[in-house]
């Protein structure tokens, strides 16, 4: 199966063309507000007060979102709280960066004369980058040649049914075709990392995922409370999940069945293809733009919502990266029906097999990487987003 | 007559999850893979809950996805609503790691 992405100069292949403008904050949004075709990151954080594996973990977000292959041209600028702190340098980043090959520009705040000076230059550079990125074309590839970023949410019975195992089967074609998958979320590992750790592809992964989970759940019990009133979410035990552990053993099925070949911290960059567990929570407005810097070219929320009322699904997170929405919950599916993307209910219905709703799903994909909108694409929303921070802020 | 249907995930399991509203006292045929089982509820099962397929004890592990889930903290007849008044989770249990000592 293929796809038409655009080529970059280091072999990666978008499914979309931005010109992407870093770190966020005022020269960025004036920037972004001036010039069609770009995007910047709204986060609070920017390094400040941070531990060093902290601002690593930014610095990673930033340079991986630039790395991204969505994105045809980056605008550096030196305006961020955070780039006196050596990970967060502009020039490091810059060199992170100019890996890729594609257009890349330094905006240096002060060598311009302020911050105005710097919006002007920046709104120069970025209307030559999106014209330049304009002439490129798409041209056809195959779907091996996709990563994707998957998280389950608002879970409920649905998910582990069938919304998670649809989702688990295109994952599976995926990578066959020589592509990337990765699925997080830690805590919602608790109650089957032993069937997770046993799909390692190694002796050392395993150990890895182990070392993970314990960690989040030494947390967990630290924190004196019972875990069952933090997670599972009280949407998800009104919609008929009644433990943590039902909901990891449901929530594992959307990984498919490839070996793991590695955990992977927030925001690093898998040196190979193949299925990647990322160690992550499980905010959609964290886990999401994490996996856009990991590479990933299109995220997936494979959404249960049986006890909730939302009829109108967020725009992505992922900045670099749309957000593509599935559900397998009828209910769901008739309140929220604009703002899916994908509905995997069918197999519930006994309409379509579990393969059957599969390779829709995968045909889906396949378009929507063409260049079909998301639902969410169709929405004017800047989400604001978290890095996964592990410390405490001084 | 078409009865009410569920679906049992795992030879092993002794709860399946129903795909409608379940009345009490109406059959449910149960698919696991291409078998069907047979089972009266013994209570209303709202859509997606689970039902017991067989008796579980107190404390005897109920298993989902061939895995088990919980125990059970009460008796459960085979028929009946499995849920957290009769379930109880294992994991990350930090309340129980600190029973017993002072709270501050």
């Amino acid at each position: 199966m293929e796809f038409l992405g655009y080529v970059r100069p280091d072999g990666s292949v978008g499914i979309r063309n931005h010109v992407l403008v870093i770190p966020g904050g005022l020269i960025a949004e004036k920037v972004c507000a001036f010039v069609p075709g770009t995007k910047t990151i709204a986060m609070a954080r920017s390094g400040g007060g941070m531990t060093s594996r902290d601002r690593e973990t930014i610095a990673r977000t930033f340079f991986g979102l630039g790395l991204n292959s969505n994105v045809a041209g980056v605008i550096l600028h030196s305006g961020s709280p955070g780039s006196g702190y050596p990970e967060l340098r502009t020039e490091r980043l810059a060199s992170e960066i100019a890996r890729s090959g594609k257009p890349l520009a330094t905006l240096d705040v002060d060598a311009e004369g302020g911050t105005l000076e710097a919006i002007t230059k920046g709104v120069k550079l970025a209307r030559k980058m999106v014209y330049e990125a304009s002439r490129l074309r798409r041209e056809p590839v195959s779907i091996g040649r996709l990563s994707l970023g998957i998280k389950c949410g608002a879970s409920d019975p649905t998910s582990g049914m069938v919304g998670n195992p649809v989702v688990g089967y295109v994952l599976d074609r995926v990578v066959e075709a020589g592509g990337t998958a990765m699925f997080g979320e830690t805590t919602e590992l608790i109650g089957a990392e032993h069937i997770v750790a046993k799909r390692a592809v190694n002796d050392r992964v395993a150990e890895e995922i182990l070392q993970a989970v314990g960690f989040i759940e030494e947390r967990a019990l630290a924190t004196g409370e019972d875990i069952r009133t933090m997670n599972p979410v009280p949407e998800n035990i009104a919609a008929g999940l009644s433990t943590l552990e039902e909901k990891s053993l449901g929530a594992i099925y959307k990984a498919g069945r490839h070996p793991i070949q590695g955990v992977l911290r927030y925001a690093q960059r898998p040196a190979a293809p193949g299925l990647y567990l990322v160690d992550s929570w499980m905010g959609p407005n964290s886990i999401f733009p994490g996996f856009a810097a990991s590479g990933a070219q299109l995220t997936l929320f494979q959404y249960g919502g049986g006890a909730t009322k939302r009829t109108v699904l967020d725009p992505s997170p992922a900045v670099a990266a749309p957000l593509l929405w599935t559900s397998a919950n009828p209910a769901t599916y008739a309140r929220a029906k604009e703002s899916l993307d994908f509905y995997s209910g069918t197999v519930i219905e006994g309409t379509e097999t579990l393969e059957e709703a599969g390779e829709r799903l995968l045909s889906l994909i396949a378009e929507i990487a063409s260049g079909t909108l998301t639902r969410g694409e169709t929405i004017r929303y800047t989400e604001p987003i978290e890095a996964y921070g592990i410390d405490p802020l001084f | 007559m078409r009865h009410k249907r569920g679906l049992v995930l795992n030879p092993r399991d002794n709860v399946a999850n129903v795909l409608e509203e379940i009345r009490p006292g109406e059959t449910v045929e149960l698919r696991l893979d291409t078998e069907i089982l047979s089972i009266k509820a013994t209570e209303q099962i709202p859509f997606g809950f689970k039902m017991a397929i067989a008796d579980i004890a107190v404390d005897a592990p109920v298993i989902k996805y061939g895995e088990p889930i919980g125990r059970a903290s009460q008796p459960i007849e085979r028929g009946a609503l499995v849920h957290v008044h009769n379930l109880a989770g294992a994991r990350g249990r930090g309340d129980l790691r600190t029973k017993g000592e002072e709270k501050l």
